[in-house]
């Protein structure tokens, strides 16, 4: 059964009576367990795309449809509670909060859920210590290195147990050894959780990990197999 | 591993308080800024309703309608009620009857005031001394009968609470010598809140003994003022234009009149606190914004980062609230402090305040007081909050509007 229905998504920036276009005409399925990888040029439009399905940026045209509800109709709150909820996002750069802590960050999500529910310091303190951070618990973003706070943004993706996860190139500055310890944890994730993965990457590697691959260039979504 | 477990309870509260910490200097400025604004505020406000309150309990209480006095002595006749200056002015007694005599007067008693000369003919420091008439009395007779419950007797004197207090009549049925005479002291007078505070009681009869006896300056039936009660139905300012028509030799103060003179003063006073006070207040909401349009650009791209975790517009506004009311609260409720302390203080530095017969912060009924003070105390919060708020609604309402993708473009690395 297919989790996100995308059908002729366009996005146009105008800058300075310019326009770009960075998305264009894109139809996309990703179904429930999904894992798919998202290769392509910079500046092909993989951030665009995934910012979309994501709700932080709204299409100039098209539809997202997320477990039957086409995502740009809806309101403010609605949407808020939607990334909120269903969606964990792990940005293309840093993206923590200086004043919070790394435990804070990563209960962050949870001070805007609807509702209450329980265990998520202790499930907040399980991931930082499966991805390395035991000791930094309640350290600042300031005294942590650009991997470490990387692997903070992780942990708090995952806090509200989303179905799927963006992640806009999530080892991008990581060593291979902790790279390849993410791709375990999300591997692991999408088989005993079933959350979806959209991956984006530069790395061939990881693509080829990855069940599902396509390509993006100026804009349009090519298929591969 | 450390486990250093923390419990803190995390929330909005405490991201609110980790921006506020984050920048203390600014913060400090702020709260700065809403205390001094609301300390004005507690300042005006008490200095004005302190005096307007003194002055409409002190004619109330003194329970005339009219004050009757020689002519010239009007001020000097309020001067000594309201402001307990001493005061000697004298009339002929023979005008009591005159003044019973015109239509709409229902009752009328008088009172002869006398200055105490230390040394001289007694041993009691500087005070006023009240002779007043027990047959026809109803200004003294109520406070009277609360304190002892008996007219006086002859060679009795009772004192005014301030008396009381100034000359260190601690002991009650202490003998005093009032130009020659030996007084008993057998009571204090509870609190008027009028000049009768500052005063020591003798009867009229006690008085003439004096006169007689020749050791006062005063002459033989001769009173200071005649206080009058009208009827229930009648005018009081034409009853007065009455009086002042039919005897030249007198001047009329009707009860509202009473401090007239004071609260016009009071009036000037007022405008010029109530121009400092906006233009603080308009001086803080600038101020107030342009911190706050700093702190929101600053923040976008966190904001941003919020905004795609799950934050809606009213998470964000809700968040930049907390912070501002957090800002307000403490800096209206320092202000209030520091306001109250400085009124407190400076009570004794304005003449307005210290010439007035009741220490301003005592007047009785005590909760009908506190409430007062509360009233004010909440009021002045509400509006340092609120002048607080004002000023960042406009930043606030900006960043909320933008979009998460586009408020985090730019600077997303955090910043060591
Ligand atoms: N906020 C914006 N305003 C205007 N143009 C934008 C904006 N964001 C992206 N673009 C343009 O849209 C196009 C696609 O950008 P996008 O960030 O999606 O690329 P990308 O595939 O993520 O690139 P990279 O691999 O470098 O991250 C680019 O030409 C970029 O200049
Ligand atoms: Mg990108």
């Amino acid at each position: 059964m297919s989790q996100v229905e995308i059908s002729n998504l366009s996005k146009v920036y105008t800058v300075g009576g310019e326009e770009i276009i960075a998305v264009q005409n894109l139809s996309l399925t990703i179904e429930k367990g999904d894992l798919l990888a998202v290769v392509g040029h910079s500046g092909s439009g993989k951030t665009t795309l995934i910012s979309m399905i994501g709700g932080i940026l709204k299409p100039t045209s098209g539809s997202i449809v997320v477990d039957g509800t086409d995502i740009c109709k809806l309101d403010d709150a609605d949407l808020s509670e939607y990334r909120n909820r269903k969606i964990g996002f792990m940005f293309q750069f840093a993206s923590l909060l200086p004043v919070l802590t790394a435990m804070e960050n990563v209960l962050l999500p949870r001070i805007f859920a609807a509702e209450g529910g329980a265990n998520h310091h202790r499930r907040a303190e399980e991931y930082l210590d499966a991805l390395g951070l035991a000791d930094k618990r309640h350290a600042f973003p300031g005294e942590l290195s650009g991997g470490q706070q990387r692997r903070v943004a992780i942990a708090r993706a995952l806090i509200n147990e989303p179905r799927l996860i963006l992640a806009d190139e999530p080892t991008g500055d990581l060593d291979e050894e902790t790279e390849a310890d993410i791709l375990k944890l999300f591997h692991q994730l999408n088989r005993e959780k079933g959350i979806s993965f959209v991956i984006v990457t530069h790395s061939s590697e990881i693509a080829a990990e990855c069940r599902k691959r396509c390509r993006m260039s100026h804009g349009v979504l090519e298929h591969e197999v | 591993m450390t486990t250093k477990t923390r419990p803190t309870k995390f929330g909005k509260l405490a991201v609110a308080l980790r921006n506020l910490k984050r920048n203390a200097f600014r913060t400090t400025v702020l709260v700065s800024a809403i205390a001094i604004l609301v300390a004005l505020l507690i300042f005006a406000t008490f200095f004005t309703v302190s005096v307007s309150a003194t002055i409409e309990k002190a004619s109330d209480r003194l329970g005339a309608d009219l004050l009757i006095v020689p002519v010239g002595a009007r001020d000097f006749a309020q001067e000594f009620l309201l402001e307990s200056k001493q005061k000697s002015f004298y009339m002929p007694k023979e005008i009591l009857p005159r003044v019973q005599e015109i239509e709409g007067i229902e009752s009328a008693t008088y009172q002869t005031y006398l200055e105490t000369i230390t040394g001289l003919c007694c041993d009691v420091a500087e005070a006023q001394i009240i002779a007043f008439d027990q047959d026809t009395d109803f200004i003294v007779k109520p406070w009277l009968q609360n304190s002892i419950g008996r007219a006086l007797g002859p060679g009795e004197a009772i004192a005014g609470i301030e008396t009381y207090e100034n000359l260190g009549l601690e002991l009650l049925e202490v003998e005093k010598t009032m130009f020659n005479k030996r007084f008993k002291i057998v009571g204090v007078l509870e609190r008027t809140g009028t000049g009768l505070d500052n005063a020591i009681f003798m009867t009229e009869t006690d008085l003439q003994e004096i006169v007689a006896g020749g050791s006062s300056p005063l002459k033989k039936d001769q009173i200071s003022i005649i206080f009058a009660k009208i009827g229930r139905d009648v005018d009081p300012y034409h009853v007065g234009l009455d009086v002042e028509g039919n005897i030249i030799e007198v001047d009329v103060v009707t009860r509202r009149e009473m401090g007239s003179e004071l609260l016009r003063k009071l009036s000037d006073i007022n405008k010029i606190f109530v121009l400092s006070t906006v233009m603080g207040a308009i001086l803080t909401v600038f101020l107030v914004w342009a911190i706050f349009s700093a702190i929101a650009n600053e923040r976008a791209s966190e904001i941003g980062i919020m905004r795609a975790v799950g934050a809606s517009e009213s998470h964000i506004v809700r968040l930049f609230i907390l912070e501002v009311v957090l800002v307000g609260v403490l800096g209206s409720l320092i202000g209030t402090a520091l306001g109250t302390y400085l009124f407190m203080s400076l009570t004794k530095s304005f003449a307005l305040l210290r010439d007035l017969s009741v220490p301003v912060l005592s007047f009785r009924p005590l909760p009908a007081y506190l409430l007062q003070q509360s009233v004010i105390g909440v009021a002045s919060i509400l509006v340092g909050t609120g002048i607080c708020i004002a000023g960042a609604l406009g930043p606030i309402n900006r960043i909320k509007r933008l979009e998460p993708h586009v408020s985090m473009k730019g600077s997303l690395l955090c910043r060591r």
